[in-house]
């Protein structure tokens, strides 16, 4: 009765990407504004359809986290997304159905 | 002399003699202060991000002026826009401009520059009508209606 036994070997998700982001494999995250002032010309509040990007589905601001922004770039977008949003051009959430 | 700008959210019905009428009061308050209008651009009819007075639809407008730094003719656009203009203008935001950044700027397409296509050619397109269904069922119609006849008579 030779049964073979599987081996359950627990692998943090959390750990194998902080190895794999110092090993720099999975690319580390860049902020796309720094050192390139076309972009950053982009931030404006008129300029809604550029602003969209940096919005979740349902009509958030995408986290830093997620978009991989630096902190000066970012609250320079959700203060002009903000702007937009008072003036209808983007949404404050999705709407209701 | 400093720049500023104004993005202007009107009604939908506004007409354009009343843009023409915001257009020149803020060119008299803005003489008054020696300075003077850039530009005045109507944007066209947007569909809002959510209904602003009940309102589905709006028309944006921006106007761009110069004039040396004073806060009481700040104050005046303010109450030309949020008093004076009420019925028209639903939102606006003023706001200063970098002097020595450029004056291009990119902004939505408007739903009177968008193009247009009419249901007919858009159904062929997507192959949802062909011609010759449309036809073969215009023809089955006839058919119908003469039998109907027939049993009338």
């Amino acid at each position: 009765m030779a049964k073979s036994k599987s081996v359950k070997v627990k692998i943090s998700a959390r750990l194998t990407k902080k190895r794999m982001r110092r090993n720099g494999q999975n690319g580390a995250k860049h902020c796309r504004f720094t050192d390139n002032p076309e972009m950053i010309a982009q931030i404006d509040y008129k300029n809604a359809t550029f602003l969209r990007a940096f919005l979740t589905e349902r009509g958030k601001i995408l986290p830093a986290r997620i978009s991989g922004n630096c902190n000066k770039y970012q609250r320079m977008l959700a203060r002009e997304i903000r702007k937009a949003r008072t003036l209808g051009l983007l949404p404050y959430c999705a709407p209701h159905i | 002399m400093f720049r500023y700008e104004v993005l202007m959210l009107t009604i939908p019905e506004v007409t354009k003699d009343e843009v023409a009428a915001i257009e020149s009061n803020l060119d008299k308050i803005t003489q008054q202060a020696k300075g003077s209008v850039l530009s005045f651009e109507r944007w066209g009819k947007y569909r809002l991000a959510y209904p602003i007075r009940k309102n589905e639809y709006g028309v944006y407008c921006l106007a761009r002026f110069e004039m040396p730094a004073t806060d009481d003719v700040l104050k005046d656009v303010n109450t030309l826009l949020a008093v004076k203009h009420e019925g028209t203008v639903m939102r606006f935001l003023v706001s200063r401009l970098d002097p020595k950044a450029p004056l291009t700027y990119s902004r939505p397409t408007s739903l009177e520059e968008a193009p247009t296509k009419s249901a007919s050619s858009f159904l062929k397109e997507k192959g949802l009508m062909s011609d010759e269904g449309f036809e073969r069922r215009s023809k089955d119609f006839e058919e119908e209606t003469e039998s109907h006849d027939m049993d009338v008579a």
